[in-house]
């Protein structure tokens, strides 16, 4: 079953950019990825679907509700965590907690302390006096407070040591095992990479691909360098499935993706000092997608 | 519920130093009537000396200042002013606030509707002016009694409350409405400012010249006069309803327009 379902979602505005044409559905279970640099549209496409901004055409769709229509019968299961976290500035952490959990017709309280422990923060504070860290630690909790069978993450690490995302990593993966379905938009690949079992990358407004992260990987990118001997001209690399050909005197390194028969005897023809295959990363795997657009 | 507690519990400082600003302004105007109150017939005098513009200004138009309601009726043109400014300020800021201060987009991911979040915010809004009213009220009889040595009717400045109160719906109802159309919530507050300054100026100028009579209908510090509700025939059944249907237009247009908008975030 699809938790989420966006159809052509579109939304202009004035001077931002908006999004164009995004589709893509999120299965119920699945830890989904939403991957772009930042202005590429993913944080107005998750705002959509919280209906804090409405669709200038197509629709989204959770837990097959419409999402304008029964927004909030939706946001009952929803737990979304904003890109940036702001809060009523005079309030203490634990006020703020017991304010957003009293939106739900559960008891939070053990939740919340459970989950103040485990990210080490302290309720008595004021929301005034914290850091980007703790300030997106609140927002974790608050998100997280009535375990909720869909989890929106806006950029949710931005502002934590490694250590707590760690921690925060293994909350989520432990929600995902109890059953939630959770939508993690970032910029940052690598973190994507670690939990996702899909993503959708967005590019200027628009899904340019919807993969698994085990197929972006083994889509055949083999990552190349050599070392010559002698200086050689790069374009002899000018051949169909060589892309990202890069050149620094007598080292050359490009993405190979084709039949490696082919490039082992060009290869072959070459007086090489040294010679590395590797797996490119996804790192290079996205560019490449980006490029591949322009 | 939860939501009209919070926001009283957020205005709840503001709303305390209304009210002393109310404590102040009527007892402390009224203590002056306590100094002039034995050369009371010269302070008429002087009064009239005045030019009519500077009379309108201070409030003080055809009234018998050595009475203690004609004195309280000079005083009550400031509490207008306050209650109006209050009023139309808290309107805009209740609900240009979450957008302001970013909160709009935690508020919004709580499973809560527009129009749930509006009902609330207003529903406080509503009790805070009660307050205000209250407070105008219990001092305002105090002080009139005090001065006047229990001999004055405080039944007169229970309907002048309730007129009061209708007013400072109607500027609530404005600053909310102002707010909720506003794409610019940090706009919202200041435009809302700007309504009451020009409606006040203009209820000025109505005071100075005869023949403006009938744009009373476009300020409401104009919908009725202290002095007609203290002294004779109180309130103007015309003037009562059209700041009821006022009201409500602007309500249901901030109830409109903020369900369909996006929120600036």
């Amino acid at each position: 079953m699809n938790v989420i379902e966006i159809k052509n979602l579109t939304k202009t505005y004035g001077s931002s950019r908006g999004i164009e044409d995004v589709s893509f559905s999120v299965e119920e279970g699945e830890i989904f990825g939403f991957i772009g640099p930042n202005g590429a549209g993913k944080s107005t496409t998750l705002r959509t679907m919280l209906s804090i901004i409405y669709p200038t055409s197509g629709s989204v769709t959770i837990f097959g509700k419409d999402s304008v229509k029964d927004a909030p019968e939706i946001k009952k299961e929803i737990g979304y965590l904003p890109s940036e976290v702001f809060y009523y500035d005079n309030m203490r952490v634990k006020d703020l907690l017991k304010y957003s959990a009293s939106f739900y017709k559960k008891d939070c309280r053990k939740r919340i302390a459970e989950m103040a422990e485990i990210m080490d923060l302290d309720l008595n504070k004021k929301i005034d006096d914290l850091s980007y860290g703790n300030r997106k630690k609140v927002g974790i909790v608050q998100g997280l407070l009535h375990e909720p069978k869909l989890i929106i993450l806006d950029e949710p690490t931005g502002g934590l040591d490694p250590l707590m995302q760690q921690k925060f990593f293994e909350l989520l993966k432990e929600e995902n095992r109890k059953g939630a379905t959770i939508l993690f938009s970032s910029h940052i690949l690598s973190e994507v990479q670690k939990m996702c079992d899909r993503v959708a990358i967005i590019k200027e407004g628009r899904i340019i691909a919807v993969e698994k992260i085990s197929t972006l990987k083994e889509n055949n990118h083999k990552k190349i360098r050599i070392e010559t001997k002698i200086p050689v001209d790069a374009a002899i690399f000018e051949f169909t499935g060589v892309t990202n050909v890069e050149q620094d005197e007598n080292t050359i390194s490009f993405l190979y993706s084709g039949d490696i028969n082919v490039i082992m005897q060009k290869l072959a023809g070459i007086e090489l000092a040294n010679l590395w295959v590797e797996e490119p990363d996804l790192e290079e795997i996205f560019m490449h997608y980006y490029e591949k657009e322009e | 519920m939860n939501m009209i507690l919070r926001e009283l519990k957020a205005s709840r400082r503001s709303l305390i130093f209304w009210m002393a600003g109310i404590l102040a302004m009527v007892a402390g105007g009224m203590s002056k009537y306590g100094s002039i109150q034995d050369s009371g017939q010269s302070m008429n005098d002087m009064m009239a000396a005045m030019p009519k513009s500077l009379q309108a200004l201070f409030g003080i138009g055809s009234v018998d200042l050595s009475t203690v309601l004609g004195y309280y009726v000079v005083v009550f043109a400031y509490v207008l002013l306050m209650a109006a400014i209050h009023a139309g300020l808290l309107g805009a800021n209740v609900i240009a606030k979450e957008e302001r201060d970013k909160t709009a987009e935690f508020l919004m991911s709580k499973p809560v509707s527009r129009m749930q979040v509006l009902k609330s915010k207003l529903a406080a809004a509503l009790f805070m002016i009660v307050i205000f009213n209250s407070t105008v009220l219990v001092v305002s009889v105090l002080m009139v009694q005090h001065y006047g040595g229990g001999n004055e009717d405080a039944g007169r400045l229970a309907i002048l409350m309730m007129l009061l109160y209708l007013v400072q719906v109607l500027f609530l109802s404005a600053g909310a409405a102002i707010a909720a159309v506003s794409k610019k919530p940090k706009q919202a507050v200041s435009l809302s400012a700007g309504v009451i300054l020009i409606t006040y100026l203009l209820s000025i100028v109505i005071e100075l010249s005869e023949n403006l009579e009938v744009l009373r209908f476009a300020t409401p510090f104009k919908y009725f006069e202290a002095k007609e509700v203290l002294f004779d025939i109180g309130g103007d059944w015309m003037f009562i309803a059209l700041s009821v249907v006022l009201s409500g237009v602007l309500l249901i247009v901030a109830f409109t327009v903020y369900q369909k908008r996006d929120l600036n975030v």
